[in-house]
């Protein structure tokens, strides 16, 4: 059951019915899914999680409608088999079966 | 509407945009405190208080209190003029900050407004002129906010000094149309702008030439194109950025943007500018991430039918602005995933009932 969990998320709930910030929503999913690449053989350890107390840094936050772009983060762009991962989202691209 | 006593209550100067225009819209008055209460330089930033000034002008009868620290203010709302209204924004902020809040509200004005803003056109914290009028206004029209709407680049301005001017025309609607948006559709085409000012001319072409050196892999139909300002229309700052959106076969939308920064070549700028436009069209769903809450905003205030919208992961701004929404409207959405059979797809379907807002400041004349 919790295995699951990390897949998909019950937005809903998350956002309505819980109180963490949104910025720990959001970390909550990026650890998901860091931890399923790790292998799900840790299923059983899944019940105690880690939470990561490596919070933001305290500074000033502006109200700001464009996150910060960041050249370590769009690298991966770089590399070919990227690139040609989101080719089935354009038209030219063959559909996906 | 307004009743004596129903007062919102938040704190923090976080998500202030998104609370006043709520509040307006709701006609619910919003008391916001501890508004930097820790900080060393505590309350009001001074674009805070321009934003607040800029509020009471295009609306009338709106009572704001800022208390003498300055950590914490009442907003009781007056309802929306409208009207012929300029705004010099203080250079701390560009006019996108300013533009993004008024945006939400022109359309339920009583007259059509007519805004001049003055500042900044193009930083890197809120969209910029470009992308306004290029991306946030067809948005608009999906909801029937169309004829009139136009936002005019008079001049540009970059950061520090600005000098920048734009003009946002919003026409005034009596209702909303219900959004029903769910086919995301492929990729047809892309669009971009670019620009350089105060700086040399051929900055803008080298963006466009390293910018295609991405792009052109994926689809034919590519414009870029080089906006030329001279002389007093290119604002007191050098600068230069290329803004970049993704139009899908459905009417789909992304959008990314990267604006000059100190001893970075144009061509790293306009690579940055297209590996963030690739990484907006993996996310995702019919609704760019930065105009999530415009849309969810219009599809709260659309006629008492359902409205659905497929979008890719909600970002931190835009899961505050639905708890918001709820305080204000009392309108939740349905959020689940709008592939259940595909693991892969992390694409939700935003659905909602609209409250049925009824323009009630439209004049009939």
């Amino acid at each position: 059951m919790h295995g699951r969990r990390g897949k998909r998320k019950d937005w809903t709930k998350l956002i309505y019915m819980s109180s963490l910030s949104p910025a720990d929503i959001l970390r909550d999913i990026s650890n998901a899914s860091a931890r399923g690449e790790q292998g799900m053989s840790l299923d059983d350890e899944d019940f105690f999680t880690v939470v990561s107390s490596s919070g933001p840094q305290e500074q000033e936050e502006f109200d700001q409608t464009k996150e910060a772009l960041r050249a370590e983060d769009l690298k991966v762009w770089e590399d070919e088999e990227m690139l040609n991962s989101i080719r089935s989202l354009f038209i030219t691209g063959e559909s996906a079966e | 509407m307004a009743q004596a006593g129903n007062v919102l209550h938040f704190s923090g100067h976080h998500y202030l945009r998104n609370r006043l225009v709520l509040s307006i819209l709701s006609g619910k008055a919003v008391r916001i405190d501890k508004i930097r209460s820790d900080d060393k330089n505590p309350g009001l930033r001074d674009y805070e208080v321009s934003l607040l000034r800029l509020l009471e002008r295009v609306t009338n009868g709106t009572v704001i209190e800022i208390s003498v620290t300055g950590t914490a203010i009442l907003l009781k709302p007056g309802i929306i003029a409208g009207g012929s209204v300029t705004h010099e924004c203080p250079l701390s902020r560009s006019i996108g900050y300013f533009l993004e809040p008024v945006i939400m509200l022109a359309p339920f004005a009583k007259k059509p407004l007519h805004l001049t803003l003055r500042g900044i056109t193009t930083d890197d914290r809120d969209l910029s002129a470009d992308l306004f009028r290029t991306v946030t206004l067809p948005y608009l029209q999906m909801f029937g906010i169309s004829e009139g709407l136009e936002l005019r680049i008079k001049k540009r301005g970059s950061p520090p000094l600005g000098g920048g001017e734009v003009q946002f025309l919003c026409p005034v609607v009596k209702q909303v149309k219900t959004l029903n948006f769910v086919e995301p559709g492929r990729i047809k085409r892309i669009r971009g702008i670019s620009h350089a000012v105060r700086v040399s001319p051929q900055f803008s072409n080298r963006m466009i030439e390293a910018a295609r050196s991405v792009l052109n892999r994926y689809i034919p139909d590519i414009y870029l194109y080089s906006d030329v300002y001279k002389g007093e229309d290119s604002g007191k700052s050098p600068g230069y950025a290329l803004s970049l959106l993704a139009e899908s076969s459905t009417g789909a939308m992304h959008c990314a943007e990267a604006t000059s920064q100190p001893g970075v070549p144009p061509e790293d700028i306009a690579l940055l500018a297209s590996r963030a436009l690739l990484e907006e069209i993996r996310r995702g769903g019919c609704v760019d991430r930065k105009h999530q809450s415009l849309v969810l905003l219009m599809m709260v205030l659309g006629s008492e039918d359902v409205g659905r919208c497929r979008m890719g992961e909600p970002t931190a701004r835009t899961i505050q602005f639905l708890r918001d929404v709820k305080d204000f409207f009392g309108t939740s959405f349905k959020i689940f995933p709008a592939d259940p059979a595909d693991e892969s797809s992390s694409d939700l379907l935003f659905s909602a009932y609209g409250v049925g807002y009824v323009n009630a400041n439209r004049s009939l004349a």
